[in-house]
């Protein structure tokens, strides 16, 4: 039966995904931050097995680039110079989880730089900034989403079981929010941001106060679970025993809205990735060096970039698989809390 | 999933009567009190009737409750109950539905439904109105001095935790004895109404496990865990089956034996209060219409009412048939429109017997003897 298993399958894929990211440092092959100013917008280079002569490698290869004849920016390959594919290479210094120093590589190839998805206008590996930028972003959508729900739960659970008055003010507060046009808040709020906060903090605490200020519509779908569960009759009963509010709360009104809440959760963290990126193609996001989701796309608000360079279009591309995991879990999360309601 | 056959509870019933002085061996009124259809006049009432000078445990005075409703005036839940529960007895509570019956139960112990409207009168328990009580001493009472039981055990018990479990925090909410003060008074009292081996199955089974007499002991437990001097049971045995409900009906009588408990059992089945309630009140609209000692409301119903309410009972098949089949008599109309707020007698418009006066005015309480009192004209004056 779907949706039963006793482990999500996306949510193993999730998990193997943010490892990637995680373990940045070691799958990326080089610092994002290192350039090599030479080659700008270099286009991916291909994995080969078979050589230009028809033989066959057990290792895989990539030809060197060079400038075609007669062009600026068009890269052929080198078939004189072959990249063999090293794994387990040493390389840029890095700190693994940002405690253990490292220099151990995934793989890399000795003398020149590999790109497996081309680099940037500064030569910088786009496969590692990927890798790195997965942190800031990935932190700043489960931090969005996290500040949300707990918002959301603390409200909602707040208007639900004490009613009446407190429940008319926090849900007429949660319409008020509903309608505030985010995007020109946060500009506000940018701002409003004193210049002595780091760019890094400032980023961090852009994506909080958006979460907190997403916190409405959790809340409503909790206040609903909590309006429910209140009145079932096994609490009823628990309270004529002489329970206590806080009991209740806490064993038999909260536990009924964690399913509401992780599919929120899933539902909620691509959309502020999605939100992270908004604010870095607007500029307003992680500055540069850093890298980011956002950052990455942000070149393409260059025509010349948009029309000649097509791989740069490549985060976006590998960015679908975590929104999909984290859709896909949503969904199931929503089945696993209503298995009675969906039949196929 | 194993389920235990129904008889090892029944004999468990029959075991701890005749083990503890035996409080079914009245000889015949246990036999037939399974038999709903019943010759009230049959059964003798508990001694503990004719016990004199009870002191009141519980006094409810004028207590009204009202709903909002939508689209409608308030709906008159209870309209002026007064009562006095005394210490020991077991007061019988029979209404049909909507009569107000559970609202009381719940009324009782400050427990009001999200849609109440107003709540007035006094409830007085040890001399404490537990209507202006604080949320936290009405949880102190709750559960500890007074426990209400609710209908459908099915429903009543945490659908996910254990019965054991259930019931620990019962003591926990109302003591500091410790995690293994609390599991051992949880055996204790498991043991009051299982077999010892099934005690302990029982104590590590979730509701759903259990069945359904089963699910109503676990309620008895929790109910009786922190040693209440007073149990408010609404329809305990509503949702059971008329076997099942004999064998609660006997936990009951079992406890109130040993525990000296003091009882408000309501129900709309006035065959199970016969020979297990002292006194019996009967709700109708919200009101209280009729109140008395068991034996003389359930043998010469006095209101018309309940009067009528007796002669709906269908007669025992074994019973000596009487000329052909006949119409079991119904009483006409329904309670429905009695609570649409109105002048005279609330049961004025069903009434088989209702005069010009019962169209104008509202009937007071009528005293009868010393105990009996009804709520009808016709017995003004007298």
């Amino acid at each position: 039966m779907r949706g039963r298993r006793a482990i999500s399958g996306w949510l193993v894929v999730l998990v193997a995904l943010h490892a990637c990211v995680l373990f940045a440092g070691f799958f990326a092959p080089y610092d994002p931050t290192e350039q090599d100013r030479g080659r700008p917008y270099l286009p991916p280079m291909r994995l080969h097995f078979l050589d230009n002569r028809g033989h066959f490698h057990a290792r895989p290869f990539a030809y060197a680039l060079k400038l075609a004849e007669g062009s600026f920016d068009q890269y052929e390959e080198d078939t004189r110079r072959a990249l063999p594919l090293k794994f387990m290479v040493r390389g840029a210094n890095y700190r693994l989880l940002g405690l253990l120093p490292s220099r151990l590589h995934l793989f890399g190839a000795e003398n020149e730089r590999i790109y497996l998805l081309g680099s940037d206008a500064y030569g910088r590996d786009q496969l590692s900034r990927f890798l790195y930028g997965g942190r800031v972003s990935l932190f700043a959508g489960l931090l969005g989403a996290g500040v949300t729900v707990l918002l959301g739960l603390c409200v909602g659970a707040a208007a639900g079981y004490y009613g009446g008055w407190r429940d008319d003010l926090l849900m007429r507060l949660a319409e008020l929010f509903l309608a505030l046009p985010w995007l020109y808040l946060l500009f506000a709020l940018r701002a409003f941001l004193p210049l002595a906060v780091g760019p890094l903090e400032a980023f961090f605490l852009i994506v909080a106060v958006l979460g907190a200020v997403g916190w409405a519509r959790p809340a409503r779908l909790v206040r609903g679970v909590v309006l429910s569960a209140k009145e079932r009759d096994f609490v009823r009963a628990a309270r004529g025993f002489g329970a206590t509010d806080g009991y209740l709360l806490r064993r038999h009104i909260l536990p009924a809205t964690s399913s509401v809440l992780l599919t929120q959760a899933a539902i909620l963290v691509p959309q502020f990735i999605l939100a992270e990126m908004t604010l870095s193609f607007l500029g307003l996001g992680v500055p540069e060096p850093v890298p980011s989701w956002g950052n990455l796309l942000s070149s393409l608000q260059q025509y010349s970039v948009l029309v000649s360079y097509w791989w740069m279009y490549l985060p976006a591309l590998i960015m679908l698989p975590f929104f999909l995991g984290y859709l896909g879990l949503g969904s199931e999360l929503q089945e696993r809390a209503e298995p009675y309601k969906i039949e196929r | 999933m194993k389920q235990e056959p129904a008889e090892s509870a029944l004999v468990k019933t029959n075991q701890t009567g005749s083990s503890e002085s035996s409080p079914f061996s009245k000889g015949a009124e246990d036999v037939n009190f399974g038999s709903l259809p019943i010759r009230f006049a049959l059964f003798t009432p508990p001694s503990c009737f004719n016990m004199p000078c009870m002191a009141s445990i519980l006094e409810v005075r004028d207590l009204r409750v009202t709903y909002r409703s939508r689209g409608g005036p308030a709906f008159r839940a209870l309209d002026g109950v007064s009562f006095s529960l005394e210490s020991g007895e077991v007061l019988g509570v029979l209404g049909e539905s909507g009569s107000g019956k559970s609202t009381l139960a719940t009324s009782l112990l400050g427990l009001f439904c999200a849609n109440a409207l107003t709540v007035s009168g006094t409830v007085l328990f040890e001399g404490q109105d537990l209507l202006q009580a604080k949320p936290g001493e009405l949880q102190k009472i709750r559960g500890n001095r007074i426990s209400l039981i609710f209908q459908e055990p099915s429903v009543a018990l945490h659908p996910t935790m254990r019965a054991g479990r259930q019931i620990r925090h019962v003591l926990a909410a109302h003591g500091t004895k410790g995690r293994r003060g609390f599991d051992q008074r949880t055996r204790e009292v498991l043991e009051q109404l299982f077999f010892a081996e099934e005690a302990e199955r029982i104590r590590r089974s979730h509701p759903h496990q259990l069945s359904g007499g089963q699910r109503q002991r676990v309620l008895i437990a929790q109910a009786i865990a922190c040693g209440p001097s007073v149990i408010i049971a609404d329809e305990p045995t509503a949702s059971l089956d008329p076997t099942t409900q004999m064998e609660i009906l006997g936990v009951f009588r079992a406890l109130r034996k040993s525990l000296s408990l003091t009882m408000m059992f309501i129900t709309h089945n006035p065959a199970l209060l016969a020979g297990f309630a002292d006194r019996i009140l009967v709700l109708y609209a919200g009101r209280v219409i009729e109140l008395g000692p068991a034996q003389g409301v359930l043998a010469s119903p006095k209101h018309p009412y309940t009067r009528s309410l007796f002669q709906s009972i269908p007669p025992l098949a074994s019973a000596p048939r009487q000329a052909g089949k006949k119409k079991l008599p119904a009483i006409s109309g329904d309670s429905f429109s009695s609570s649409v707020p109105r002048e005279g007698c609330p049961f004025e418009p069903r009434c088989p017997e209702r005069m010009d006066i019962c169209k104008s005015r509202e009937p007071g309480l009528v005293n009868l003897s010393e105990t009996h009192t009804v709520s009808c004209f016709r017995y003004e004056g007298q």
